[in-house]
């Protein structure tokens, strides 16, 4: 975001400031709940802390033992808290952007709280089924070797799946959206292959396919070429007729009219596309792995219910978990930057 | 210094309105004939056709019967010696108005070496400090503006400008109509503009055609015997405004008559 403002008369220097600027004025109570939220999580990462070290565990026997890795884990976040605080007293920016995220974190730490109540301290809810959060941590630190080599196995696969449907997707869809006879071809088969999630074919494909991999790429990618054929077909069916017809008449030739009009124009919907791919592709992923890919997070979950490690299994929905929510936002930060010239952001 | 002229012969066009599985006769026999490096506007009331004229000069748009030449050739598709601002700006919304002329400039391969003039005609257009805005950051007349320097850019033999200031305040108005001038002057390249504006046909051109609609026919032409700079109040100007006036409403008239 561009921060600093072009010189003005009215000496504002920042966007943040212009914003302060216009802002309705708060009342006094409000301003004091704000400050008071911003102390919140802090104080409530300390309360799990002191709950994890001081209350007895709910059995003395070994399963119950616990380690330190949790104390780290709420030590590390508790630093953090406290480093975000100090910073907000110092700084009106970081002290606006807490008061917003500050209710969050809280009642993050709380769940922690609560969870640990139940399962550790009072067995609420009994093992195996519901492992404790340093039971989990210590599930995850245990095995992190093979859980990275899992999380670069499925970004590979993931990768593979998505980009392939993707480009896939956007030939068939902005060639037919182009031209009429591709159209009439593609979309009778649009309309057939499109409703049939795309996981429907994994007995199919792990029967076919010479190698898993290779079939579970095009698992992932057939899910990921519907919704990317049809955002952009369609956002080439919308473009409006002036767009071309202004590059016409300045002599813009086939290709130009093509790369430099017709995908331009379509790009906020195509969009969309990428954004429902990639959700298909995650869901693609889960089934490949868990049906028949021998590596990856998916496999690795499936692994382990062999084995009933229930810690396992969540520690590596927790890393599918940040897997996906970095990737997605990497997507997001892609569009964002492809689409900055739409008025108020890109949506 | 380029510019060529523009001849058309018994133009008709038949709209097919295929919603309502009817027809619409945009023009009828309309010809007209512009010597190189001359300026012309069109008049006449709303949907009588003038954009449908303008956009078969330019090659947009088929005629149904009769042909257009331009420097002697016929038209049969665009080609940048013939540019046109459109009614509505049409700047592409992805890219700045730098990049919005950049563009036209590789579309018609003149970009190499083109710097120097885009920078001079953002400053004709007073855009100099908007050249890496977006459209959606511009305000209606500086879009109108930016779309009128990206016409000018690839510095076409005929220039063909659809009411390219309708959208605009008196103010900025006038101060366009300046630049055009000093523009075509500059340039010399043929100017066909369409406008309802009787003012701004007057205060622009040499020669005033007037349109009257459904069909569209050209009535009625006008030279205007008036050197620039032109006067607005001035005797001449006035008169001249009073007759235009008086036939467009002829033309109007006409078409009521007919009509009962
Ligand atoms: N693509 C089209 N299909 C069907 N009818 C059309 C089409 N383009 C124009 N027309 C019709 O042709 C007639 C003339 O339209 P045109 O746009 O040339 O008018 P105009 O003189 O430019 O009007 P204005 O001053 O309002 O811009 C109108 O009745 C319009 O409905
Ligand atoms: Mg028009």
């Amino acid at each position: 975001m561009m921060e600093t403002v072009a010189a003005n008369s009215a000496g504002v220097s920042s966007i943040w400031e212009l914003r302060q600027i216009e802002a309705r004025p708060k009342s006094r109570r409000r301003l004091a709940w704000e400050r008071a939220l911003t102390a919140l999580p802090a104080a409530a990462l300390v309360l799990v802390l002191l709950q994890y070290k001081l209350a007895p565990n709910f059995k003395t026997t070994s399963v119950y033992r616990t380690t330190d890795i949790y104390t780290w884990f709420i030590s590390a976040a508790l630093a953090c808290a406290l480093a975000y605080f100090a910073a907000s007293l110092a700084s009106r920016r970081v002290y606006e952007r807490l008061t917003r995220s500050a209710p969050i974190y809280t009642a993050v730490a709380l769940l922690f709280l609560g969870y640990d109540r139940l399962t550790l301290k009072s067995g609420v809810l009994p093992l195996p089924y519901f492992p404790w959060p340093d039971k989990v941590l210590s599930a995850m630190y245990e095995d992190r070797v093979m859980l990275l080599d899992c999380v670069k196995n499925s970004l590979v696969l993931l990768f593979s799946g998505y980009l392939t449907g993707a480009a896939a997707g956007l030939v068939t869809g902005i060639t037919a959206g182009l031209n009429k006879t591709v159209l009439y071809w593609v979309s009778p088969l649009i309309k057939v292959l499109g409703p049939i999630p795309s996981t429907t074919w994994v007995p199919i494909v792990l029967i076919l396919a010479t190698s898993l991999f290779g079939g579970s790429v095009f698992l992932i990618a057939l899910g990921v070429w519907y919704p990317v054929t049809m955002t952009s077909l369609n956002g080439i069916q919308n473009i409006r007729p002036a767009n071309f017809e202004v590059a016409r008449t300045m002599g813009a030739g086939r290709l130009r009219l093509i790369f430099k009009v017709a995908i331009p124009s379509a790009m906020p919907h195509i969009f969309q596309g990428l954004t429902q791919g990639m959700s298909m592709a995650c869901a693609a992923l889960m089934v490949a792995e868990m049906m028949g890919v021998e590596s990856g997070l998916g496999w690795y979950i499936n692994w382990q219910r062999g084995w009933a490690e229930f810690a396992k299994m969540y520690s590596a929905i927790i890393v599918i978990c940040l897997t996906f929510t970095f990737v997605n936002a990497v997507l997001t930060q892609v569009k964002r930057r492809a689409l900055r010239w739409q008025e108020g952001g890109a949506r | 210094m380029s510019s060529a002229s523009v001849q058309a012969i018994g133009l008709t066009k038949v709209f097919a309105r295929e919603d309502m599985n009817a027809t619409l006769q945009a023009l009828d026999n309309v010809s007209l004939t512009i010597q190189p490096g001359e300026f012309v506007a069109i008049v006449g009331t709303s949907g009588c056709g003038k954009s449908t004229l303008l956009r078969i000069i330019a090659g947009l748009e088929i005629p149904t019967r009769g042909e257009v030449l331009c420097g002697g050739e016929r038209v049969t598709g665009t080609n940048p010696k013939r540019g046109l601002v459109f009614q509505e700006h049409n700047l592409y919304p992805w890219l700045t108005v730098r990049g919005n002329i950049e563009f036209a400039l590789k579309a018609a391969k003149k970009f190499k070496g083109s710097a120097a003039r885009v920078r001079k005609l953002l400053e004709i257009a007073g855009l100099e400090e908007f050249a890496n805005s977006y459209p959606h950051q511009l305000s209606g007349g500086m879009r109108q503006r930016a779309a009128l320097i990206r016409a000018l850019a690839i510095a076409p033999d005929v220039l063909l400008l659809d009411e390219p200031l309708g959208a605009l305040d008196s103010f900025t108005r006038m101060n366009l109509q300046d630049e055009i001038i000093s523009l075509w002057r500059g340039r010399g390249s043929t100017m066909i503009l369409i406008t309802h504006d009787v003012d701004e046909a007057i205060y622009l051109s040499q020669r005033v055609l007037i349109m009257s609609p459904r069909p569209g026919r050209i009535t009625a032409e006008l030279p205007v015997p008036i050197s620039y700079p032109r006067n607005r109040s001035s005797s001449d100007f006035v008169q001249l405004r009073n007759e235009i006036l008086l036939r467009l409403n002829f033309a109007r008239e006409d078409m009521e008559e007919f009509n009962l």
